[in-house]
């Protein structure tokens, strides 16, 4: 199998280059054939691309550590379910599983449009074709091949890095990926737009759904991750701003960002040189972000470095792709040209405006500060690293401006605001904020960012539940309906505002929890067992652990294996207010193969907040079982997981296909004038 | 060697589907599709929309009588612009911009008399012709009558 797979992986790479010749030749020349051979090819490619993966995950689960990548991701105590994690364990892997998602993603949107908008498809099956020829010739040529044999055959691997024995580790790489690869299909539908000239805005109306898919998958992969390093890292924290989490945060930021400026561009047919430069930044960054993952070009707590070489590959296709966006753009300038001026600084034009002004903004401050190593190595000579307060200091006040836009956008008017409709519309949600503002002074909590964090959620939570309100009456009035079943219809007619609404609610809860840390109260202590510590939470609560004892397991193995890991776990009671809530068996293991330990923290949740609880130190030598324990409240957190729930939530109602019409209805509808098309309530 | 011959038979099924168009002479379409829509199309659906939403600004109260009143004659005003002589038409085309305006402008009319009267379905905003008791798109049964045309204050509200 694993042979078949290497053999399917060289077979790929001439399939891929002919699939990207004949899919541009056949567009420029009107070869409908070749067109057609072109779009054959990304099936193909998938099938090839699953048959490499199957070989990669075969030598997995085969032990045949005679391949480098295997014998460095993998060893025969690994439980499976890790290794067939292996694909996108280490760099080499990873690259194949991009790849194939990329072929998959191409696949469904040449078979979505095997039928329709034929005019960009030779072009868009070729840009997605030419990338795939890209990554295949540095999977082949650039020594990241995963089938690389040593020569010789070690009787076991190195192991998979600890931090990364996780089952997050099945969930939040692919995930993200997903997210990546997922944005190429925009990308090329801009290119192809940009080819033919077609630049009014039905490359945006046809791929909305899939950048929102994008998005979707990005917001999910980065919330996993935040809660994959929670659970994992084992300090309490959840971001970090390492070089590979800014890595997938900036593709989502500018995605934000067109994901609202495409609204100008259909409403108005403004912005649309901006769009185009978005949709080319966000595709790069992911990009970017893929490469910078598992190059080790910058250190961080995910770059398990291997080959920096391909890092320098990477960035020269990079800039290869920018330049050639950038001439295209240039090129086709005065199809570009905007319709529509602005008319007012108050206006909703104004607001996404500003919008995108401040999302860019952050990625640039995100860039620069993840890139600060590289450049001051580049100019000076020596690293030098930024740290969170250089992201914190610049991207919370942002942050919070774009908190309050996502209040201020969705009720201001088209075009410009008249003093009353400003009136009508914020009178009710500033004095909200104001009233949860004060209360929240007389209450004691004098920390301003917080502050400033509560005041506007209260103002933008004020706003999108009027919207629901003022929408459902709206609608039960005229339609006759219920209140609860006017909410459907109002949520099922128009999916993009509505899904929008709950995406803004669940990013404020998610501020909302952010905002939460700077609440955290923290308590470290060494305890005999027996002993007990207690920790009094920001919000009030007073928890007490009581060490109950230690137990050390290692685990029964197979002859001849080794263990993966031992393991000491602590347990402990936990008292909330006194009473008793239940138990946390908080671990420190030691991963003898890879000789590293690890932590496994103990959560204690409510809605409100965390009782997180870390075992620093187990007192091995003396055997008295001492074990030194920092346990923190930390308020608010939870907030972030559902309000990231929520946003999930959001997102796939934007993305969930309206209802098709009947055929036959359809059909009527066509040959006669007057209907309204289903399709405007987007 | 079964790999080896796995291969060799796996490269040639590939080798064979990609290839068999050009020797077959099958090919994909170069033009349209089924559900396309051209730029005027485009247009009037983006024009139609912003009509919607500002129906729907002031059925919640967010726009009032005369903005409303400015906006919507901006909004038809331009909406009919962009289906002027500027755009996708040739010269000599005039003949089916002025068609396509005068459509929209009947389909914007309609579609007003339609929201005040109540002739819009609920469920799927096709519009009923005058009088109709059921949906003559999904069947469903409008909310006609005086009771809907006497509460509703404008709007689809969506």
């Amino acid at each position: 199998m694993t042979v078949l797979g290497e053999v399917a992986l060289w077979i790929a790479l001439p399939v891929a280059l002919w699939g990207t010749v004949v899919s541009f030749v056949g567009g420029r020349f009107r070869r409908s054939d070749l067109v057609l051979s072109g779009e054959r090819t990304a099936y193909m490619l998938t099938l090839l691309l699953l048959v490499v993966s199957a070989g990669i995950i075969a030598a997995f689960l085969g032990n045949h550590y005679e391949y480098r990548y295997v014998a460095n991701y993998s060893n025969r105590e690994l439980d499976t379910y890790f290794k067939v994690a292996g694909l996108w364990a280490g760099q080499r892997g990873s690259l194949v599983f991009w790849t194939l998602l990329l072929s998959v993603f191409s696949s469904i949107a040449v078979f979505q449009n095997r039928r329709r908008n034929r005019e960009f498809m030779p072009y868009v099956s070729g840009t997605l074709l030419g990338l795939l020829s890209f990554l295949l010739v540095v999977l082949l040529f650039a020594d990241v091949n995963p089938f690389e044999r040593m020569g010789f055959t070690p009787v076991n691997g190195r192991g998979l890095n600890p931090q990364l024995q996780n089952y997050w580790m099945t969930i939040h790489p692919p995930t993200l990926y997903l997210g990546f690869t997922a944005f190429a299909v925009p990308f090329a539908f801009a290119v192809s737009a940009l080819l033919t000239n077609r630049l009014d805005s039905r490359w945006i109306a046809i791929t909305r759904r899939w950048i929102l898919l994008s998005w979707f998958f990005l917001t999910n992969g980065i919330i996993f991750g935040m809660r994959w390093a929670y659970e994992e890292l084992g300090w309490g924290g959840y971001w970090f701003w390492d070089p590979v989490e800014n890595a997938s945060l900036l593709p989502w930021l500018t995605a934000t960002a067109f994901l609202h400026s495409i609204q100008i561009q259909e409403n108005r047919g403004m912005l649309k040189v901006w769009n185009m430069g978005l949709v080319v930044t966000t595709f790069l960054l992911t990009i970017f972000a893929t490469f910078l993952t598992r190059s080790g070009l910058i250190e961080s707590v995910h770059s398990f470095a291997e080959n920096l070489r391909i890092a320098y590959i990477f960035l020269g296709f990079m800039g290869g792709m920018a330049a050639l966006s950038a001439v295209l753009i240039v090129y086709r300038l005065p199809s570009l040209r905007s319709e529509n001026q602005f008319q007012s600084f108050l206006s909703r034009e104004s607001a996404f405006l500003f919008n995108n002004f401040l999302l860019v903004g952050v990625t640039f401050a995100v860039a620069w500060g993840t890139l600060f190593p590289l450049i001051t190595e580049g100019f000076f000579g020596e690293t030098r690293n930024v740290g969170p307060p250089y992201f914190n200091s610049v991207n919370i006040p942002i942050g919070l401006m774009l908190l309050a836009l996502m209040g201020i956008g969705p009720v201001i008017a088209w075009r410009r605001a008249s003093r009353r409709n400003l009136r009508k519309n914020f009178t009710v949600p500033v004095l909200a904020a104001a009233g949860a503002l004060g209360a929240l002074a007389v209450i004691g909590v004098r920390h301003s960012m917080a502050l400033a964090t509560f005041t506007i959620a209260v103002f933008v939570m004020t706003i999108v539940i009027t919207e629901f309100w003022k929408g459902m009456r709206a609608r039960a009035r005229i339609a006759g309906e219920g209140m609860w079943s006017a909410l459907g219809s109002l949520v099922r007619r128009n999916r993009r505002r509505w899904g929008g609404y709950i995406v803004h609610a669940g990013v404020v809860i998610v501020f909302t929890g952010l905002a939460g840390a700077a609440f955290d109260v923290r308590m470290e202590q060494e305890l005999a067992p027996g002993e007990a510590m207690s920790v009094r939470s920001a919000l009030g609560t007073e928890y007490r652990l009581v060490y109950e004892s230690l137990s050390h397991s290692r685990p029964r193995v197979a002859e001849g294996e080794r263990e993966n890991d031992w393991r000491w776990t602590a347990l402990l009671t936990v008292y909330r207010d006194g009473e008793r809530v239940g138990i946390l068996r908080p671990e420190r293991r030691f991963y003898p193969i890879m000789e590293q330990q690890s932590t496994e923290v103990g959560i204690a949740s409510t809605a409100f907040e965390d009782l997180y609880v870390i075992p620093k130190e187990v007192d091995l030598e003396s055997g008295s079982e001492r074990v030194t324990f920092e346990a923190k409240a930390l308020p608010l957190v939870p907030w972030i997981w559902y309000g990231g729930l929520m946003v999930t939530v959001g997102a796939l109602i934007g993305l969930w296909p309206a209802a098709r019409v009947a055929a036959p209805a359809a059909a009527r509808r066509r040959s006669r004038p007057g209907p309204l098309p289903a399709a405007a309530a987007g | 060697m079964t790999a080896l011959i796995g291969g060799v038979l796996l490269a040639a099924g590939v080798a064979l589907f990609i290839l068999e168009p050009v020797f077959s002479g099958r090919s994909a379409a170069l033009y349209g599709g089924d559900d396309d829509f051209d730029e005027g199309a485009a247009r009037r659906r983006v024009a139609l929309t912003a009509l919607r939403d500002l129906e729907y600004d002031r059925a919640t109260g967010k726009l009032d009588e005369e903005d409303y009143d400015v906006l919507k004659l901006e909004l038809s005003r331009e909406a009919l612009m962009h289906l002027g002589p500027d755009q996708d038409f040739g010269e000599g085309m005039e003949t089916e911009a002025v068609r396509a305006a005068r459509q929209l402008e009947d389909e914007i009319a309609q579609i007003r008399r339609a929201i005040r009267e109540g002739m819009q379905c609920a469920s799927c905003d096709h519009v009923n012709s005058i009088g109709a008791r059921y949906c003559g798109h999904c069947g469903k049964r409008l909310a006609t009558g005086a009771g809907a045309a006497g509460t509703s204050s404008g709007g689809g509200a969506s």
